[in-house]
C-alpha cells in the first residue's frame, strides 16, 4: 500500500488511528494493547502487497530477538558476545543477499564467464533493505551494550514492522525508540502536529514529486539523439526533484504518523538540494542511512584515524556498499563510488579551495554533481545511461535548445517553480519570521495556513481520485 | 527504577497518568495553537467524513462523464488475496466509487489548467475550444503492415478492387490549433509506412481534409471522431480515387439531431462544463435502404439509431454503435457493385454517403467478427470492392485490424 493512495489515506490510516486511541491502557503493561493494534495493522499493511513475505519478516525478527536473549544469557565474555553478533549479522546479510542480490550476482557471473545459470526470479520483499538494517542495529548496539535487551517479542516485532517507516524509512534504530515502545505520551498537540506533518508530506508527494516524475517520464521516452541539450538537462533536473520530493515526502509522512502514534523518529532530510558541497549533501540526504553506515561500518573500520591510505579504503568500502544498498545493479554501485571518489577529492584535493569560492558557485557545484549523480542512479542500462549523458553533453550533434523544451517548461512551470523554491529551507525561514511576530500576527499566519492546508488537501484528493501516475520509487531498496 | 517520561514510578501509576494526560490533555493554548489544532481537526474530519461518505453514498454502475462502467466490488478469494489481485481490484473499486468523484475529477483538471498546463490526461487544450487527443508514439506499425499484406494476399486471384484508407485525426489536420510548442508526431508518415509495407493501393484523404478545413468543422471539439462534414470530405476523396461521382452535399437532407454531444475526449480531459458539439446527419432522399444487423437480426430502414441522442455516447447513433457485421442494401443504388467495408467507428459516419453507390455494403468490425473477412469475400462472388478504413489514432493501440483475416 502506498501512503499517497485512497485505501491508505481514507480507510487504513483512520481505522488504525481510531482503534489505536480507543484501546485502553493496561494496568501492569500500559501500552501493550496499543502495540498490539499497531502490530496488527502493520502486518496487514505489509501483507497488502506481498502476503507471502510476511513470514520472512517473522523469521528475521525472531532471529534477532532470540539472538539478543542468547547474547544476554550466555554472553559473559566479549568473545561469546561477538559470536552471537556474527550470527545475527550473517543471517541478516544472507537474507538480504538471497532475496535482493542473488539474481544480480547470477547475471554478473553469467556475463563474466558466459555461463547460463537460471535467475531465481524472486520478487523483492518490500522494505527488506530497511528492516534488515534496523534489526542489525539492534544486535550491534546490544553487543556494544548501548541498548538494553528487548524482553518482549511483541515489542520487538512492533518496532521492526511499524508501518509508518517500514517500506521507505527513515531507518529507525532500536536505540531511538526502545523507551517509547514501552511508554510514550500521546498528547493531543503532538497528534495534531503529526497530522499536519503527514499532510505536508502527502502534498509534496502528490502535487510535486508525482508531477515532476510525469515530466521525467515524458522526457526519458524521447529519442535521445534528437532531444536538445536543454531538454536532457531539464529531464535530469526533473528526476532529481522527483526523487528528492518523493523520498523526503515519505519521511515526512513517516515522521508525522510516528508523532500521531507517540513516537519520535529521526529527521531524514535537511534540504539536501541546497547543499554547498558534496560532503554537505551527504550530511543532508537520507541521513538515517549515511549515519548507519558511518556508525556501523566506517568508524569500526577505523574511519579517518589510521592514515590517509586506510581512510581512502574505508571511504571506498562505505560508498561501494551505500551504492549497492540502493539496488541490485551496477549503476547503483557506480553511483556510490562516484560519491566516494568525489568525497575523497573534496577532503584531500579541492575542499579548501572550494570553501574560498562565493556561495553561489558552491551551490552550483554541488547541485551539478547531484544532478549528474542521479542520472547514473536512474538508468540501470549502461547503454541508455551513455546515450543520456551524450545528449546532456551535446555529443550526438544535439541542438542546444528545442521547442519541445519550451513545451515542457510551459506545462510544468508551476510545479518546477514550486519545487525549486521548496527545495530550499523556505518553510523554516517563514516559521522563524512568524515566531518573531506578535500573538495576533502569528494567529493570522496560522489562519492563512489553515486555508492553504484545506485547499491543498482538496486538490491532493482530486489528484488521488484521478490517479494516473503514482509510482512507488523505493521498491528496489 | 527506570525514569519515566510522565514522572510516574510504577506501571500502574503511569497508565493512569497517561490516560489522563494523553489525548485529553488540554493546555492553555494561544490563538495560534488553537487554529493549528483546528486545522488538523478539520483535515482529519474531512478524511473521516469522506470515508463514511463512501460507505453510505449510493454506488453508481456507470459514469456518464467518463463514459465507462465503474469497477464492481471484487469477490473475495484466498487465491486472489495471495496473488495480490484482490487488493488491486479493491483499490480500483475504492477510487471508482469515491464520494464526489466527478467533482474531484473536474477539480484535478481545473487545478492543472489554472497553472498553465496545456495537456491534461493526453489531451491538448487547443484553440477555439478544441480538445485534441495526442498522437502517441506508434508501436505496431510493422505488425499492422504485415497483417494488411497478408490480408491482401488472401484476396489475390479474386476480382475485387482493394483499397486502404488511413484517416488522420484532428491532431494532424488541426495542428495549427494546438497550443504553442506542442510536440507533434506526423501521423501520415506512419500511414505512408503502412501503405508501403501492406502493398495495398492507398486512398489518402489527408490533403483533402487540409484543403477544406476552413469550410466547416471537420472534427468534433469534444470527441475523437470526424464530423459528418469531415466524413463527407473523406467520401469525396474516395470517389475521386475510385472514379465515382460524389453526390453534392447540397442534394442531401441535413438535420441537426443534437447540440450537446460531449464525447470521449471531453471525458478524458475532465474539463467539465465545456459546451457540447452539434451532430448533423445526412440522408439522401433518393436512397431506399434496408439495414440488417446480422448479430441481432434487427432490420431497419435507417442508418441512424436516434435513441442514442438521449444517451451520453451520442456518436453511437451512427450504425447503432458496435456490430460485427451489418448488411446494407440500397434498392436504388446507382450501380450493382457490392462493397466490403472493413473499418473502425470512423467509417460509421461515412457509410451514409457511400450507400448511394453500392447495391450492397457489408460492414465489418473486425474486433468482433471472427469468421474471417477474406473467407466471406471468397464466398460472396458479387463483392466487387473492398475498402479498409481506419483512423490513425486508434489504429495502433486498438489492433482490431488483427481480426481482418
Amino acid at each position: 500500500m502506498v501512503f499517497s493512495s485512497i485505501p491508505f489515506l481514507f480507510f487504513f490510516l483512520p481505522f488504525c488511528l481510531i482503534l489505536y486511541y480507543a484501546v485502553p491502557y493496561k494496568a501492569n503493561n500500559p501500552y501493550v494493547w496499543k502495540n498490539v493494534v499497531l502490530l496488527l495493522f502493520s502486518l496487514i499493511f505489509y501483507a497488502w502487497g506481498e502476503p507471502v513475505y510476511i513470514l520472512l519478516m517473522f523469521f528475521a525478527t525472531a532471529v534477532d530477538y532470540c539472538n539478543g536473549r542468547l547474547m544476554e544469557r550466555f554472553g559473559s565474555t566479549k568473545g561469546r558476545r561477538r559470536f552471537f553478533l556474527i550470527c545475527s549479522v550473517a543471517i541478516n546479510l544472507s537474507v538480504l543477499a538471497f532475496f535482493k542480490y542473488a539474481d544480480f550476482l547470477i547475471a554478473t557471473l553469467n556475463g563474466l564467464f558466459s555461463l547460463s545459470i537460471k535467475p531465481l526470479g524472486l520478487g523483492l520483499p518490500v522494505g527488506i533493505s530497511f528492516f534488515t538494517f534496523q534489526t542489525m542495529s539492534y544486535s550491534i548496539d546490544l553487543y556494544r551494550k548501548q541498548v538494553p535487551m528487548e524482553k518482549s517479542y511483541l515489542n520487538y516485532l512492533t518496532y521492526v514492522s511499524m508501518f509508518p517507516q517500514l517500506v521507505a524509512g527513515p531507518i529507525v534504530r532500536y536505540s531511538v525508540v526502545n523507551e517509547e515502545l514501552r511508554e510514550r505520551l500521546i498528547k493531543k498537540e503532538e497528534v495534531e502536529e503529526g497530522l499536519l506533518r503527514f499532510m505536508q508530506g502527502l502534498f509534496k508527494k502528490v502535487l510535486i514529486a508525482n508531477q515532476a516524475g510525469a515530466l521525467w517520464e515524458e522526457i526519458r521516452q524521447l529519442e535521445m539523439g534528437q532531444a536538445s541539450v536543454a531538454t536532457a538537462w531539464l529531464g535530469a533536473a526533473a528526476f532529481t526533484l522527483q526523487l528528492y520530493f518523493d523520498f523526503s515526502a515519505y519521511s515526512d509522512m513517516a515522521i508525522g504518523m510516528g508523532r500521531m502514534l507517540g513516537f519520535h523518529f529521526p529527521e531524514n532530510f535537511n534540504y539536501p538540494l541546497s547543499s554547498v558541497s558534496v560532503t554537505d549533501f551527504w550530511r543532508r540526504w537520507h541521513i538515517s542511512l549515511s549515519t548507519w553506515f558511518r556508525d556501523y561500518v566506517y568508524i569500526p573500520l577505523g574511519g579517518n584515524r589510521k592514515g590517509v591510505a586506510r581512510h581512502l579504503r574505508n571511504m571506498l568500502v562505505v560508498w561501494f556498499l551505500t551504492g549497492l544498498w540502493h539496488g541490485a545493479s551496477w549503476n547503483f554501485v557506480l553511483w556510490g563510488l562516484y560519491y566516494g571518489v568525489l568525497l575523497a577529492l573534496e577532503k584531500y584535493v579541492w575542499g579548501k579551495a572550494l570553501n574560498a569560492l562565493p556561495k553561489v558557485c558552491r551551490h552550483l557545484y554541488a547541485i551539478l554533481i547531484v544532478v549528474v549523480g542521479f542520472v547514473i542512479f536512474v538508468f540501470d542500462d549502461m547503454g541508455a545511461l551513455g546515450n543520456y549523458f551524450r545528449a546532456m553533453a551535446g555529443c550526438a550533434g544535439n541542438r542546444l535548445w528545442g521547442e519541445e523544451c519550451l513545451w515542457y517548461l510551459r506545462n510544468y512551470k508551476a510545479v518546477l517553480a514550486a519545487a525549486a523554491v521548496l527545495a530550499f529551507p523556505v518553510y523554516p525561514w517563514v516559521k522563524k519570521k512568524t515566531e518573531a511576530l506578535g500573538d495576533k500576527g502569528r494567529a493570522a499566519v496560522s489562519l492563512l495556513s489553515m486555508f492553504g492546508y484545506l485547499l491543498l488537501f482538496a486538490v491532493t484528493t482530486a489528484f488521488l481520485v484521478n490517479d494516473t501516475y503514482n509510482p512507488f520509487l523505493y521498491f528496489r531498496f | 527504577m527506570e525514569k519515566r517520561v510522565c514522572g510516574a514510578s510504577t506501571n500502574w501509576e503511569c497508565a493512569k497518568i497517561c490516560a489522563e494526560m494523553g489525548l485529553k490533555m488540554e493546555n492553555e493554548r494561544t490563538l495560534e495553537k488553537y487554529i493549528r489544532g483546528l486545522t488538523a481537526g478539520m483535515l482529519g474530519g474531512m478524511v473521516v467524513a469522506l470515508a463514511i461518505g463512501f460507505f453510505f453514498m449510493e454506488k453508481r454502475e456507470f459514469s456518464e462523464n467518463e463514459n465507462r462502467y465503474l469497477a464492481k466490488l471484487p469477490s473475495f478469494g484466498l487465491e486472489k488475496v495471495q496473488s495480490g489481485e484482490y487488493m488491486k481490484d479493491l483499490e480500483t473499486y475504492l477510487a471508482d466509487h469515491f464520494p464526489f468523484r466527478d467533482f474531484f475529477m473536474g477539480m484535478k483538471t481545473k487545478a492543472e489548467t489554472s497553472v498553465g498546463k496545456k495537456e491534461v490526461n493526453g489531451i491538448y487544450m487547443a484553440e477555439e475550444g478544441y480538445l485534441i487527443e495526442k498522437y502517441e508514439k506508434p508501436e505496431n506499425t510493422e505488425k499492422i503492415g504485415r497483417i494488411l499484406k497478408d490480408f491482401a494476399g488472401e484476396l489475390e486471384g479474386q476480382d475485387v478492387e482493394l483499397r486502404l484508407m488511413l484517416v488522420p485525426t484532428a491532431v494532424y489536420v488541426y495542428e495549427d490549433k494546438l497550443p504553442d510548442y506542442a510536440p507533434v508526431r506526423n501521423q501520415m508518415e506512419t500511414a505512408d509506412r503502412i501503405y508501403k509495407s501492406s502493398g495495398i493501393l492507398p486512398i489518402d484523404c489527408s490533403g483533402d481534409l487540409m484543403e477544406h478545413k476552413e469550410e466547416g468543422e471537420l472534427y468534433y471539439k469534444t470527441d475523437h471522431h470526424w464530423t459528418t462534414f469531415g466524413a463527407y470530405i473523406g467520401y469525396q476523396a474516395y470517389c475521386r480515387e475510385m472514379g465515382l461521382d460524389a453526390v453534392p452535399i447540397e442534394e442531401m437532407d441535413a438535420r441537426i439531431v443534437t447540440e450537446d454531444f460531449c464525447g470521449t475526449v471531453y471525458s478524458k480531459a475532465g474539463d467539465y462544463g465545456r459546451e457540447g458539439d452539434a451532430i448533423t446527419v445526412y440522408t439522401n432522399p433518393a436512397d431506399c435502404l434496408t439495414v440488417e444487423y446480422k448479430d441481432t437480426g434487427e432490420i431497419t430502414d435507417s442508418l441512424y439509431n436516434l435513441e442514442y441522442v438521449e444517451a451520453k455516447d451520442k456518436y453511437s447513433l451512427f450504425l447503432d454503435n458496435l456490430h460485427p457485421l451489418i448488411e446494407i442494401t440500397n434498392e436504388t443504388a446507382v450501380s450493382d457493385r457490392e462493397l466490403v467495408l472493413v473499418k473502425d467507428s470512423y467509417a460509421n459516419s461515412m457509410v451514409p454517403f457511400l450507400v448511394h453507390h453500392y447495391k450492397k455494403i457489408y460492414v465489418f468490425d473486425t474486433r468482433y467478427y471472427k469468421q474471417g473477412v477474406s473467407e466471406f469475400i471468397r464466398e460472396h462472388k458479387n463483392v466487387s470492392d473492398v475498402l479498409v478504413l481506419y483512423n490513425m489514432n486508434t489504429l495502433d493501440g486498438d489492433l482490431g485490424i488483427r481480426g481482418v483475416y
